[in-house]
């Protein structure tokens, strides 16, 4: 395959997003490490030995574990921009830019499941859940975990668990991400005091780019603070329980909002349509920040002709790696950001705010 | 991609040919883990131990006497003898290399991990030979059920009611009652 082919491939992947009608609880993320028994971990082993686990992991996943057309990506044969959309589009907290010879990725044609081979661990399993069902999600892992398991054998300490380079990855070595957009709470000045108020040793909440300061878009991530020392069903639990207390003050959020009048949000909805629609350029963290603001005229009323899963869509196709990958032909970094606005205008070319 | 699938490396490879370092430990006989290096004055001395070994321990603990002869910084030159990772390294936040340095640094990891707050706090002050790990074991295919899902609504469900939110109650009943419909019509299959 060609590097062409490879990043048609990447390109490919399904969209989870466009079938996401929920516009509070956007995804959940569940991953698990993985190295295996007999080898040393990553950070000690030569380029031959990387190049034997991805090709001896790879192998036991694409014929044993059930997974739809995977495909194999070598790190090497791939363009840094194809590592920027697969993290783009797992909504991963971890760059995969640095990945070089002897680490790999490996997707499944649902655009739901990726495994990365030898970035931190051996093996790295993501899945994305859309539909609120992370039960369902954990099961499926959990059959894709055994089964490589039962063929290579992972490391395992009955004292440490699972064992990872990062010891502070170790135990289950099991983090679940979930992301919620709270834009009335932000809109109405209580998103501040309603995550202190959730705050628990369980539990790290960040933005999306990892910095607890730093929210863009309005969306709050929260994750597991251990993974050692705790089940895999508590860490689901806590997450679970986390989310839908935050996704219950958001909904109360949306029909304060919806009842009283409220000129100055109304005010805030109807500038980040013009800037969506009549912006000439547009940066992302902009664009983040206006989606957002039209998300919640929508779901509001404020707003029609566009739907949360295409607005849920657009959220991530107007990301860097996305936009490139979504325009053919090579796009001068000056020009992204009119491109970027020319890709909004014409997601938005239904919409009309009816306030 | 190679026809056969490669061998995974094993812990003899590694020993086959190590330089002056015998395959059992020097003090007891069993399979060598650590490489021990001293420094006393103008002379280093290099024993390869088991991580169990006694005179590992003594060595490192300083009883006999042998404290003093230790580097002040607390560099003991201790190092994992399949990866080669040193005490040091660890020490100042590398990875660890392999499965093996969890055995052979298991103390400095633990203190690492309580001082990080990387353990509940229930397990911060517990025995250092307490079990760490709580949750499952290789090849255990234990599935979750939507229970999991169940208690969180219900734990909303009071924390909404206590604020006396009956809108957002009533919604949450309203799943809660789909959930448990769904549950009971799956037990019933």
């Amino acid at each position: 395959m060609s590097n062409n082919d490879l990043a048609g491939e990447i390109a490919k992947l399904g969209t989870p997003w466009n079938e996401n009608e929920n516009p509070i609880w956007i995804a959940t993320s569940l991953s698990l490490q993985r190295n295996i028994e007999k080898f040393k971990f990553p950070g000690k082993m030569g380029l031959d030995r990387r190049q034997q686990v991805v090709a001896l992991a790879s192998g036991e996943l694409i014929e044993k574990s059930g997974l739809d057309k995977p495909i194999l990506f070598k790190s090497e044969e791939i363009s840094p921009l194809d590592k920027e959309y697969l993290m783009e589009h797992f909504l991963s907290m971890q760059s995969f830019l640095h990945a070089h010879g002897g680490e790999g990725f490996l997707i499944d044609s649902t655009g739901l499941f990726l495994t990365t081979f030898n970035i931190d661990s051996h093996v790295h399993f993501t899945l994305i859940d859309t539909q609120n069902e992370l039960e369902k999600a954990w099961n499926r892992l959990i059959k894709i975990e055994v089964s490589l398991g039962d063929a290579l054998g992972y490391a395992f300490s009955p004292k440490f668990g699972f064992l990872t380079p990062d010891p502070h990855q170790c135990g289950t070595a099991f983090t679940a991400t979930a992301f919620l957009q709270l834009s009335a709470l932000a809109q109405i000045g209580e998103l501040e005091a309603t995550i202190k108020k959730l705050q628990d040793e369980q539990l790290v909440i960040t933005g999306i780019q990892g910095s607890p300061t730093e929210i863009i878009g309005d969306i709050i991530v929260l994750q597991n603070n251990y993974t050692l020392g705790i089940t895999e069903e508590n860490i689901l639990s806590s997450i679970r329980s986390a989310a839908t207390k935050l996704q219950v003050q958001e909904n109360a959020a949306r029909l304060r909002l919806r009842e009283q009048e409220k000129p100055e949000i109304k005010d805030h909805v109807s500038r980040a349509v013009g800037v969506l629609i009549h912006s000439y350029q547009v940066e992302t963290i902009e664009a983040l920040n206006a989606i957002s603001l039209v998300k919640l005229g929508a779901d509001l009323g404020w707003i029609k002709g566009i739907t949360t899963p295409e607005l849920n869509q657009l959220f991530f196709s107007c990301r860097r790696a996305h936009l490139l990958g979504h325009l053919s032909g090579a796009v001068n970094p000056e020009e992204l950001p009119h491109k970027r606005a020319e890709h909004i205008h014409k997601a938005l070319q239904q919409v009309t705010l009816t306030i | 991609m190679n026809d056969k699938p490669p061998q995974p490396e094993q812990p003899e490879d590694i020993l086959k040919n190590p330089p002056e370092r015998p395959l059992e430990c020097s003090e007891c006989r069993r399979v060598i883990r650590v490489r021990y290096t001293e420094v006393i004055g103008n002379t280093c001395n290099s024993l390869s131990m088991c991580s169990e070994c006694p005179e590992l321990e003594k060595r490192l603990q300083g009883t006999k006497g042998t404290q003093s002869s230790l580097p002040a910084d607390g560099a003991t030159g201790l190092a994992c003898g399949n990866c080669g990772t040193t005490l040091e390294a660890i020490r100042i936040g590398t990875l660890v290399g392999c499965s093996t340095c969890y055995e052979v640094f298991e103390s400095v990891i633990i203190d690492e991990l309580q001082r990080a707050q990387s353990i509940p706090s229930r397990l911060i002050s517990g025995k250092r030979s307490q079990i760490l790990h709580m949750g499952r074991s290789p090849g255990e295919a234990k599935e979750m059920s939507i229970s999991v899902r169940l208690v969180a609504l219900n734990e909303a469900l009071n924390e909404t009611l206590a604020k006396e939110d009956y809108e957002q109650a009533a919604l949450l009943r309203d799943q809660i009652r789909d959930l448990t419909e769904k549950k009971g019509s799956e037990n019933v299959q």
